[in-house]
């Protein structure tokens, strides 16, 4: 394996946990989504889903807030700057990996 | 996991559209301002004061009705959408807004462009011809090529078969107009209407364990 392909095993492990891709993803697509959206969008359980933004709000990828939008309450998610830069730098990481051996795949074929 | 990160966005986006509030608020509520504008319009005439009123008023309506039509469909999700299928932000920047008002004012001069030389002829009410292409276009470009949402291909086709077929019908134009944005009115109504009567079946308010 080449040193270009080996990069892919320095992902970013946190983000790259599937539901958590899916969490990040969600968030990235709007300002900010509430706990009962992200649990109806993944299929989580309440609690995998609680354990899973824990563990990003912990390395500052999610900011959590409980908030009232009238008078409903909700605990708003929002994904950092932080966790913006981790996404988009694990999907260019991604990306490439995905080109680099779509390259050698269509080299061995010729 | 079968879902790629544009569908994922693109899932996202099309939340907006999925209680239907969008067609019911927005498109309902400023066609059906139109509609009346224009038939108060044609009742006044175009030589009274009030008619002159109604004309020059009508860019201050658009542009304000287009500002207020997110406040007024937030305040309807928050009552009935939130606390079904979760609350979503959407970003709304400025310029994004601010494009949006641009668009509609060029889009208005080329119209308005396009009425003047067609007028010439006097043949077809080039008026309600041109509203629904440019209805069906934009909402051909923004609600079905942009966020996938299905049902806005039979919006958009109707804003085009409304408008051309009304241009031909021979009523006089103002009322043409009128009964134009009356039909695009009740179209967005009837599919808003539809599209929240499946949603509310299909997510019961959560009751509490």
């Amino acid at each position: 394996m080449s040193d270009e392909l080996r990069a892919v095993t320095t992902l970013d492990r946190l983000i790259h946990e599937p539901a958590r891709l899916l969490i990040v993803t969600i968030l990235s697509s709007a300002v900010s989504a509430d706990f009962l959206f992200l649990q109806r969008e993944t299929g989580l359980t309440k609690g995998n889903l609680s354990a899973h933004l824990s563990k990003l709000e912990e390395a500052g990828y999610v900011e959590i807030e409980k908030t009232f939008k009238g008078k409903l309450p909700l605990t708003v998610c929002k994904l950092t700057s932080t966790g913006q830069k981790a996404l988009k730098a694990y999907r260019e990481q991604l990306q490439d990996f995905m080109n680099k051996t779509s390259q050698n795949q269509s080299r061995r074929n010729q | 996991m079968k879902d790629n990160f544009s569908d994922v966005e693109q899932r996202v986006k099309r939340y907006w559209y999925v209680d239907g509030f969008g067609e019911l608020v927005g498109g309902g509520g400023m066609c059906l301002i139109l509609a009346i504008y224009f038939a108060a319009q044609q009742y006044f005439g175009d030589n009274s004061l009030l008619g002159s009123l109604l004309q020059v008023s009508l860019f201050f309506v658009l542009v304000g009705g287009m500002l207020f039509v997110r406040r007024l469909i937030n305040a309807a999700k928050l009552r009935v959408t939130y606390p079904r299928t979760g609350y979503v932000e959407y970003a709304q920047p400025m310029n994004k807004r601010l494009m949006s008002i641009l668009s509609a004012v060029v889009g208005m001069i080329m119209a308005m462009t396009f009425i003047f030389i067609v007028r010439q002829f006097n043949r077809i009410d080039a008026m309600v011809a041109v509203s629904g292409t440019v209805m069906g276009i934009i909402l051909y470009v923004k609600q079905v090529w942009s966020a996938k949402v299905k049902r806005f291909y039979i919006l958009s086709a109707a804003a085009v078969l409304y408008g051309v077929a009304l241009s031909v019908s021979g009523f006089p134009r103002g009322y043409n107009l009128g009964l134009f944005y009356g039909l695009m009115s009740l179209s967005f109504m009837v599919s808003g209407g539809l599209t929240l009567k499946r949603y509310l079946d299909e997510n019961p308010l959560p009751t509490e364990p």
